[in-house]
């Protein structure tokens, strides 16, 4: 399911911490078409709690996460 | 039922029962709850949670060994500021390996120096408050201090020019994204992952070995707070409680959740030291600092702003070092070294005293019933207004 989501944009957060990655997605997303999906990668366990609470809020839709290799690719599809 | 089936039943439920608790985050509100718990425990065991002191007792060890200060502090491993200290980020860290989080993070060279400003401003902003946002503010508006309320009033402003800084920084700074490398040790056929719930385990048995021998020196008191702070510890990494949050993300994203936790806990937190102090089971002026209102204010302004920096207050630095974040690492160590300097420096100079202002314990004005009910409304205000802005964004600052 999450293994064949298509990104439109890769947003590159690992070695940042709170709250930097989900400053960074607001901002990415600002300038991002309804519709599209970003992909933001992460090396914050917190990203995964704060970016579904992030995308609820603005009314995106979060589609899930997987674990790579010692990061998370978190998936958010715009308003 | 064959005695195997029972068996993975038992072992079904067991590892139901550990990924709740060590692989699920707890909701943020238990976190806010249970660290009111842990407040009043600590309290009546011994002496209010604070994070500040310990940091700064380190640093004045660090200083009286390389030869700058003349006096020997406290040794850490007695002083009780230390030990609860010692204990969040023991706690932290070894939560952080049940759950599989405990990785050394790298970070790129920016934040690096954003983690170096935020930790020596944190620093400052903790001598001046007396404490951080658990002794100068937490601790200190639960123990009925007025200069807890000049503080929070400072963390407010604090948390918005930091995050005023953070916007004008993400549209003026190169991006400090990418590049940097999360190191983990990748064996063939050895997984760190596998291991870091066992090497976990081991850390908190040891903990408790140590609290153990404690008591068997007579030192009862430490050894229990060292379990206290280990508490904290896990408490505040398995929900991921960070009090900057309870102040910025208002601001930030309009969300309330942190903030009202927050405001809960601290009313709790508030009762039970009311309690022990109102019947005499504490001393009246524990943790009324001479801070009211110059130093818990302005204190409380550099303080926010140096959290919204490095990412983490006081409580919140610890433990992120404690999960392997390089950045809070560097900003735990500023913060140290920096508290350690200014706090001197106002000890020597009774001016700057002067300045901080004066030791306000409200019951000495307004009785306790008053207090009580006045802190309460206070922070029921608080969770008003972030969570009506949490619907109509009022005072959310767009990019």
């Amino acid at each position: 399911m999450v293994d064949d989501i298509k990104p439109d944009e890769t947003l590159d957060c690992r070695g940042l911490s709170c709250p930097m990655p989900i400053l960074k997605t607001k901002k990415a997303i600002n300038k991002m078409d309804s519709g599209k999906i970003i992909e933001v990668l992460s090396t914050d366990p917190g990203t995964k709690n704060d970016l579904p609470a992030f995308a609820k809020r603005g009314g995106h839709e979060y589609l899930g996460h997987k674990d790579d290799e010692g990061f998370a690719r978190l998936y958010l599809k715009v308003k | 039922m064959t005695e195997k089936k029972e068996k993975s039943v038992l072992g079904g439920i067991l590892s139901r029962g550990y990924s709740a608790i060590f692989y699920d985050n707890w909701p943020i509100w238990v976190g806010g709850l249970l660290i009111a718990i842990m407040s009043i425990v600590t309290f009546a065991w011994a002496r209010p949670w604070g994070v500040a002191g310990g940091l700064r007792n380190w640093g004045d060890n660090f200083f009286s060994l390389i030869g700058v200060y003349s006096a020997q502090p406290l040794s850490p491993l007695i002083s009780t500021n230390s030990i609860l200290t010692l204990g969040l980020l023991w706690g932290a860290f070894g939560s952080a390996l049940m759950s599989k989080q405990f990785a050394i993070r790298m970070a790129p060279p920016l934040e690096m120096i954003k983690g170096v400003v935020g930790g020596t401003l944190m620093g400052i902003g903790s001598a001046m408050a007396g404490g951080c946002n658990v002794g100068g503010f937490y601790s200190a508006v639960s123990a009925l201090s007025f200069s807890g309320i000049a503080m929070m009033v400072g963390l407010i402003i604090g948390a918005y020019l930091g995050l005023r800084y953070i916007y004008w920084e993400l549209e003026h700074l190169p991006s400090g994204s990418g590049g940097a490398s999360l190191r983990e040790p990748k064996e063939k056929g050895f997984s760190w992952l596998q291991v870091e719930p066992y090497l976990g385990a081991a850390i908190l048995i040891a903990a408790m070995v140590c609290a153990w021998i404690y008591n068997h020196k007579a030192l009862t008191r430490v050894g229990g707070l060292l379990l206290c702070g280990i508490a904290f510890g896990i408490i505040i990494q398995r929900t991921r409680f960070c009090f900057v949050r309870g102040f910025r993300d208002p601001f930030m994203t309009g969300e309330g959740e942190v903030a009202r936790a927050m405001v809960m806990s601290v009313v709790l937190s508030m009762l039970g030291f009311a309690a022990l102090k109102w019947t005499g089971l504490r001393g009246e002026d524990a943790y009324v600092a001479q801070a009211f209102w110059f130093g818990g204010l302005v204190g409380g302004i550099i303080f926010a702003f140096g959290a919204v920096l490095s990412g983490g207050c006081g409580s919140g630095s610890v433990w992120r070092a404690g999960e392997g974040q390089v950045k809070l690492m560097i900003a735990v160590t500023c913060f140290a070294l920096s508290m350690s300097l200014f706090e001197t420096l106002i000890d020597f100079s009774t001016g700057l005293q002067a300045l901080m202002g004066h030791r306000a314990f409200l019951p000495e004005f307004i009785e306790y019933k008053w207090t009580i009910i006045g802190i309460a409304v206070l922070m029921f205000v608080y969770y008003m207004l972030v969570t009506w802005n949490e619907e109509t964004d009022k005072f959310t600052v767009e990019m």
